[in-house]
Parts: structure tokens; sequence; C-alpha cells
């Protein structure tokens, strides 16, 4: 990877080098109202990290931050040891970008958008092997606008790890997706994440928290409310002395809609 | 990135953008098919400029025999064009108010007989017109006094010392057409280097595929290359078609030289492609950059000399339209397929088309956005 060298990383001798990402003190403000305000967290190599929190809590303005995609008004943002808002450039090596609604432009065969996103990092890969990857070998010559909504949510992870990156960031993934490609999706980002890279996502499902994320932060008004793994944080609530009100099924009404309906992939 | 990886992305982008372009076929159309469609209706228009004619109603009153023969005759011409449709007056004149006569011919009732005490027929022949036929009247007038002259020589033997004969050279002059043409090509280098981008990056803007982009290391000016490149080569698909079809169809005559003109040309549209890159480059939606558009594009539409030649304005506004980016790139065109001229005879166009080169591109790179 051609970002700066000299940033030597000894995990016992230094402790902070086992952090991918270290964000710190992060703000953004829109028109006087604090969209993110004073955001600290950090991201270990290899872990699967989720910002949770509702709408308008600040999630995606941090990503969008960290992606480069907004100027930082206060705060550093470091990856691998690089000041996102000093190098921006350099950062664009290290991260792949999945956007909320991935869109490609129609007309255009999945190789050719694969060439095409390795051509922006100046690189020339075999497409058919990122293709592969996603399940998605069998679609190499359709156009894009041929793919269904999953489908098109598998390209634009292939997209986004054409380079090599070393944090991957995805915004809402699985939103609109059917419970099928759901699953199929996790196993896709759990396996992003078994091959070294750290990955960072927003989701409004707290199953797919629980089941996909190694550790959480909540977000709610710009700040971080909570941050831990996610039986920690049923720990927690439990000793504050919390009880859920019913008795919790063996099974809900998802594990019924899997078992009639099979986890193969839909198209 | 060293520079051969950036040209390596450039060359991927331009390669797939360009397969993209010749699957669209709504996008092919209006790069090559639409430019044709002008070129064919003016073609027609500035093309038989040679053959002019005049359409008119001939009103026979007179049941003579010179009379018939007359009309006959008169049916039978070229410049001519009888509606036979029109037997009163009164309809020729409803025709002419709406221009869609140039004239009525009468043929008096009495037209071809011989009076008393005469030796041979005789009569006048009435031309008809309102006053926004005036040239058209007194152009078929002298038409019809030449034909009754042709008349008249069988009755009076006459010997006219005196007389005018014209005589056509038609070797290696130039057409309206021709004049015409680099108007033409001035305006598909509008349509393609300014509405292209104009309508292909609002569409991806909404999208999110340039904010997509924007997370990769892709620089602004290999974007901007390789839609110039794309571009390039949809536009010279589009140049070879349309020259195609002037030289073949209306005999399109190049004076100066092709080097140049190609040269001149490739120059003129990687310029007008920066006000389109600028515009769409710029603009979040559609909406906010259809207006400004043709504010932009319309004072060159009209003033820049591709439908309306520059020196029917009035000296100000030849003056002002000058100044406009596209006045220089028909003037040069003009004056090297015309005139001959070569690009050192041409500097003054070939400055402006380079100035605001310089000033179109700088202000393409300072606005462009990526969402």
């Amino acid at each position: 990877m051609p970002h700066k060298l000299g940033h030597f990383c000894y995990p016992l001798v230094y402790n902070g080098c086992m952090y991918i990402v270290e964000v710190k003190n992060l703000k953004k403000s829109y028109d006087g109202k604090k969209a993110v305000d004073g955001v600290s967290f950090s991201i270990k190599k290899g872990e699967i990290f989720g910002i949770l929190g509702p709408n308008g809590a600040g999630k995606t303005t941090t990503l969008e931050m960290m992606e480069t995609l907004r100027p930082i008004d206060d705060g550093t943002v470091k990856i691998d040891g690089i000041d996102v808002s000093r190098d921006p450039q350099a950062i664009k090596y290290l991260i792949g970008v999945q956007p909320q609604t991935p869109a490609f432009q129609d007309k255009t065969k999945l190789t050719e958008i694969i060439e095409m996103f390795a051509a922006a990092y100046g690189e020339k890969v075999d497409a058919m092997r990122f293709l592969r990857d996603v399940g998605l070998e069998d679609k190499a010559n359709n156009f894009v606008e041929d793919l269904s909504g999953g489908q098109k949510q598998r390209l634009s992870i292939t997209t986004a790890l054409v380079h090599g990156p070393k944090v991957f960031f995805l915004d809402e993934p699985t939103t609109g997706l059917d419970p099928q490609a759901r699953r199929n999706l996790w196993d896709l980002i759990e396996a992003v994440r078994n091959r070294g890279i750290s990955v960072i996502m927003t989701t409004h499902y707290m199953d797919e928290a629980e089941v996909l994320c190694d550790r959480i932060a909540i977000m709610d008004a710009g700040r971080i409310i909570a941050i831990d793994t996610p039986k920690n944080l049923i720990k927690q609530l439990l000793k504050r002395g919390f009880k859920k009100k019913q008795q919790v099924e063996q099974a809900n009404l998802e594990d019924v809609f899997i078992d009639l309906t099979g986890k193969g992939l839909r198209d | 990135m060293n520079i051969k990886k950036q040209l390596f992305t450039v060359l991927t982008f331009t390669k797939i953008s360009t397969r993209r372009f010749f699957r669209d076929k709504v996008a092919l159309f209006f790069s090559v098919g639409f430019p044709l469609i002008f070129l064919f209706v003016f073609g027609n228009l500035y093309g038989n400029n040679s053959s002019l004619s005049f359409r008119v109603a001939l009103i026979n009153q007179s049941s003579t025999a010179i009379a018939t023969q007359l009309s006959e005759g008169l049916g039978q011409s070229k410049v001519i064009k009888i509606d036979g449709n029109i037997a009163s007056l009164d309809q020729a004149k409803e025709k002419m108010i709406h221009s869609e006569l140039d004239a009525a011919i009468i043929v008096p009732e009495n037209f071809g007989e011989v009076e008393k005490g005469a030796k041979y027929p005789s009569g006048q022949l009435e031309v008809i017109y309102t006053q926004n036929n005036q040239q058209s009247a007194s152009a078929l007038t002298s038409l019809l006094s030449a034909q009754l002259g042709e008349v008249n020589k069988q009755f009076v033997s006459q010997v006219a010392p005196f007389s005018v004969m014209s005589t056509q050279l038609n070797e290696n002059s130039l057409s309206n057409f021709d004049f015409a043409f680099a108007g033409l090509i001035g305006f598909s280098i509008m349509g393609i280097g300014i509405f292209g981008p104009v309508n292909v990056f609002p569409e991806l803007k909404k999208m999110g595929i340039l904010r997509r982009l924007s997370t990769t290391p892709l620089r602004v000016w290999q974007y901007f290359l390789s839609t110039m490149i794309g571009q390039a080569i949809a536009g010279s698909l589009s140049f070879v078609a349309m020259f195609f079809v002037a030289i073949q169809f209306f005999q399109l005559k190049i004076a100066g030289n092709w080097l140049d003109l190609i040269i001149f040309l490739l120059f003129g549209s990687i310029m007008i492609l920066g006000i389109g890159l600028a515009l769409g480059g710029w603009a979040k939606n559609e909406r906010q950059v259809a207006p400004l558009a043709n504010i932009i594009t319309f004072p060159m539409m009209f003033l820049s000399g591709t439908f309306f030649p520059r020196f029917l304005m009035p000296d100000w506004l030849q003056n002002l339209s000058g100044l406009l980016p596209l006045t220089p790139v028909i003037d040069g065109v003009r004056l090297i397929s015309t005139e001959a001229k070569g690009l050192l005879d041409i500097l003054p166009q070939v400055g402006m088309v380079g100035a605001w080169t310089v000033i179109v591109y700088l202000i393409a790179f300072r606005v462009f956005r990526w969402e």
C-alpha cells in the first residue's frame, strides 16, 4: 500500500498500536446544530464494530467524517496512524466504503464495475475472483440493473474490497433485504473480518448487532452513551434490575420463517 | 500513485464509459442522429439556393388561344409554380395574406383579342402582390416581360441593338450550405459538449455514484479527462457522420486543410466540453442546472453564428457576440472550410479558444462537487 511507512507496530510494546482506528473528540455541526458532539472510540484490528442509534443520532455523519466524505469540524480520526483530515488521499487506500444504497451506472457489466473500481486505485484485478467471493460469478456478464437488492449489496461489498483495505465501512447494509439475503450478508461480513479487516457498521437491527458485532457503541443526540460488547451491555442492564415482562420464547417468528423457507439465498 | 497508474485509471474509465455509450441507444441517437436531422433540415433550406422559384395563382379570365397557350407555357415553367386549386382572386388574396403565395397572375378577359383597327392581338397581364412580396413580384414581372417579349416577336419583328447576356460560373464557388455547415458543426459541438455532462453528472450524483467514487483515490482531473476522451470519441462519430452526409448529399466543399480543421475542431470541442463539465460538475441536481444551462447556451445558439450569420447583426451586437465562447469556434471552422485559411491565419480565433479554455477549466475544477 502506498501510504506513508514509518508507523511501526509493536502491539506488546506500544499499546495504542492495537487499534487500527482511533477517533478522538470528533465534532460536527450544521447551522449551529450539533450533529456529532464529541465522539471518541477505538477499533481493534479484525473487529466488527457496530454503531447503533435512532435516526438523527449522528451515526452516518460520524462515518462520513471517517470516510473523508465530510470535513471534520473538531477532533481527530486516525486510521492506521494516518490523520484523516491531514492526508485524506492516503486514507482512501486504507478504507473500503459501502454506501447506504449502493448504486452503479447502468448498462455496465459486473466485471466492468469491478475493473473500474480497481482502476480507481490504479490497480488491475481478476474481476471474476471478486465476483466469486460474493457468489455473483454467474452474473458476471449481466448489466448491473438486472441485479436484485441483495445482489447489489453483495456487488457493492466486493467493489469496496478490490484494493485490499484495512478498514471496511458499512452503512445500514441489510436495510430492505429479505431474511435470507440478510443472513447471507452476515456471513459475508464475517468472512471479511476473518481476513483481518476491521469492520465498522451501522444498523437499526438489534438482532444483527447481537449476532455480528464484537463491540457496539450506542449513539444518541450526537454522543456515545454506551460502548461495550453486546453481552456486557446486556449484563449491565440486568444488573440494574431490568426484567423482561413476558417469558422469553424458545423461538421467534424469524426462526419460523427461516425454518419454513430455508436458509438458501433467493435472488 | 505514479503517472502511469494514474493514466491507467483514466483509460479504464474511458474504455468502460465508451462501451456504455454505445450500449445506450438514446444517447447514441442524440449525439449522432439528432445533428443529422438538423443537417438535413438546414441542408434543404440552404441547399437549393440556385433554383429560385415562385408560388403563384394563375387566374385566366380569357378564352383566346393565346391566353391558353400562355397558361400552358407558365404551367411547365420550373421557376413559376402554379397553385392549381385557386380559381378566384379572393382565394388568391387570402393565401397571399398568409404568405402561402408569392403573387397572383391575372390574365384579363380581353387578353389576346384583336382590337379594332389592330393587325395583331394584344393584352396586358397583371401581377398582384402584397407589400411583403415586392421583391418576388418585381422578379416575377421581369420574368413575365421576357416571356411576353418572345411572344411579341411572333407578331412584330424587332431588332434589339443592345442586350444583356448572363453566364453562370458554378466552378468552385461556395454555396450557402457551405457557410451554414460551420454553424451546424458548432451547434453539434454545443449539443454534445454541454448537454452531455449536464444531463449525465447530476443523474450520477443523485444516485450517489460520484459520491461512492469520491471515497476512492480517483482525482477530479482523472474523471474529467476520461469524460473528455469519451466525449471526443462520441463527438468524432457525430462529426464523421455529419461530414459524410454533408459531402455526399449537399455537395459540401472544404476549401482549407483537413488536418487544420480537425485540430481546430478538437480544441474547440474540448473548450466547449469544459462549459458542460463546469455546469454538470457544479449542479447538485437536474433542476438546478437546467435554467443555467439554458441561459448559457441560448445566446450562443442565436448569436454565435450557428443559424443566423453574425454579419447581419448591428455592430454593437456583433462585438458583443464575438466574445461568446462558441463564436471563435464557428468563425474558425468557417474560415478554414470556406476561405482556406490555415491555423496560423486564424490566430485571433485560436487565441480566443485558448483563453476560454483556461477560464472554463479553472471554473470547472473549482466548482466541481462529488455529490
